[in-house]
């Protein structure tokens, strides 16, 4: 579905990305491992358009090629994203923020269904309404940055460290609903500190260092991969 | 006196407020701030004038010409003017200056055309010029027609604004244009609308205020401050707080020049500016951000 080859991102002359290739299948859920610096942001930002990609970079999704549409071009394509801080319109209801969710032009049929699964996947959204969304706690915003990027129909949604800053309880809340939206059918491509969460929900992983791809697998694979249990849960090679 | 001074009041409030959600809109959403917004209200009250006294074309419906052209202009000013110059600024601050000094320079452009074409006299001309007994006082018709319009508009908007999708997509540029690009909403294009729609409420602005006031081609910087002073009282990009500031300075404004002295009033706008700025920057209705 979403096939990426020899993505390069730069700022100045600063390189963030090099040589980047990877791809998530239909209805495939793909986690994104990496230390913070690794590249994880600025390829969620690159395949959302929000920095450009180098020359020599092809990102197709369905087979049409992303490179150089503009961001809301992106979205009609089907690719959602719930960037890291959630971007919701925090002056606004969480009811305007879901229909602005549904402004592109794929979304617009079927409103009022994909309305319902999001409140039957977040039950608290459904009770708050029409509350400003700024005034919600954190964990309910994340929900509603979630609902929104739903109501525009996605086939493949992208979260960019959807856990952070929640409490524990609340990070096994999310992942819950993050695991029925994938029963759903959509895509999902999670970047995550929570490693063992986020694998526990996916299919396949990727590990990121220094702006490059530098080991992939399944998600059983990964999560018994030592190199990965050194990095990211905290185990010595030894133990075990 | 009373009913007069709070009638006379909501009249010139309402005007107020109506110019001002034009330039909340153009501020709030396209992030210009417009110092020829004034330039531009008059610009349609001599457009009514010219209406009115060449063709006979009576101001209502010249309305209805003028308003469409207003926004017109708006339109080309973005696209021609103001598009290249967010394109070039690398962030909020850095457009606001840049719009500043070119909105500056449009400023006298277009006053210098007013004044070639229509001098330095004061301008007006007679409509509906009869009076109207409300609750008791003798208001003339065409300032109650001016109120009318104002709240017809205004309400308009605000309906426009938040009832349709259209309209909160407009609304959710104002509160984050990069989140506005994650939901699809082309923040540029929303941009060029708002200046657009903002112009066409300081044309609409224009052609009230000349129903019932005399003005002269340089009397735009007058409406430009006013409508800055509202905008920041109300909120930047708030429209409620902008019809209620408009209407509170518009009261404040009559029962000073009724009570104390008219020398007074510009004396009294600007203690209200101050005191907000002072103690209340988000303005009386805005969250502290």
């Amino acid at each position: 579905m979403l096939e990426i080859e020899k993505l390069a991102v730069s700022y100045g002359k600063h390189i963030a990305l090099h040589d980047v290739g990877l791809a998530v299948g239909k209805g495939e859920t793909v986690v994104i491992l990496g230390a913070n610096g690794a590249g994880k942001s600025s390829l969620i930002k690159a395949i959302c358009g929000m920095v450009p990609a180098r020359g020599e970079s092809a990102i197709r999704h369905l087979g049409k090629s992303l490179i150089g549409l503009p961001a809301h071009g992106i979205l009609e394509a089907g690719i959602a994203t719930v960037p890291e801080g959630r971007g919701i319109f925090g002056d606004l209801t969480v009811d305007e923020n879901l229909q602005i969710g549904a402004y592109v032009r794929r979304a617009r049929q079927g409103e009022a269904k994909r309305r319902a699964l999001v409140f039957e996947l977040f039950p608290r959204l459904a009770e708050r309404r029409r509350q400003t969304a700024s005034t919600m706690s954190g964990g309910e915003q994340q929900m509603l940055a979630i609902g929104r990027a739903l109501m525009s129909d996605p086939t493949l949604l992208m979260l960019d460290e959807p856990s952070l800053g929640l409490a524990p309880v609340l990070v096994q809340e999310l992942f819950a609903a993050l695991s029925r939206i994938r029963e759903t059918g959509v895509g999902l491509m999670i970047v995550e500190q929570n490693v063992r969460i986020s694998l526990s929900i996916a299919d396949r992983g990727y590990l990121m260092e220094a702006g490059r791809v530098v080991g992939q697998g399944s998600a059983t694979e990964l999560i018994e991969d030592p190199q990965v249990q050194r990095a990211f849960l905290g185990m010595a090679a030894t133990a075990q | 006196m009373l009913a007069t001074a709070l009638i006379t009041g909501l009249v010139l409030g309402g005007t107020y407020a109506l110019v001002a959600m034009g330039l909340t809109l153009q501020y709030g959403i396209s992030r210009i701030m417009n110092l020829a917004y004034g330039e531009t209200v008059i610009a349609a009250s001599f457009g009514a004038y010219l209406l009115n006294n060449a063709i006979g074309i009576n101001p209502l419906l010249g309305l209805a010409l003028i308003v469409p052209l207003g926004f017109v202009f708006g339109y080309l000013v973005y696209g021609l003017m103001l598009r290249p110059l967010v394109a070039r600024s690398r962030d909020a601050a850095s457009l606001e200056i840049n719009s500043i000094l070119a909105t500056f320079g449009l400023l006298f452009v277009i006053q210098g055309v007013m004044l070639v074409a229509f001098g330095t006299n004061f301008t007006s001309y007679s409509y509906m010029n009869f009076g109207v007994n409300v609750l008791g006082a003798n208001i003339a018709a065409n300032r109650l027609l001016a109120f009318v319009l104002a709240v017809a508009i205004g309400g308009g908007l605000y309906l426009l604004l938040t009832r349709t999708r259209w309209g909160t997509a407009l609304r959710a540029v104002a509160v984050s244009p990069s989140s506005a690009a994650l939901v699809g909403i082309d923040a540029d294009r929303a941009a060029r609308f708002a200046f657009a729609l903002g112009s066409a409420l300081a044309a609409a602005g224009g052609v009230i205020v000349s129903m019932y006031q005399t003005f002269t081609a340089t009397s735009g910087v007058i409406f430009t401050m006013k409508a800055l002073i509202v905008v920041i009282m109300g909120g930047v990009g708030n429209l409620l707080g902008a019809l209620s500031a408009g209407l509170i300075l518009g009261l404040v404004e009559t029962f000073v020049a009724t009570y104390l002295d008219p020398g007074l009033t510009l004396a009294a706008t600007y203690l209200i500016f101050l005191a907000i700025l002072l103690w209340r920057p988000a303005g009386l209705f805005g969250r502290a951000r």
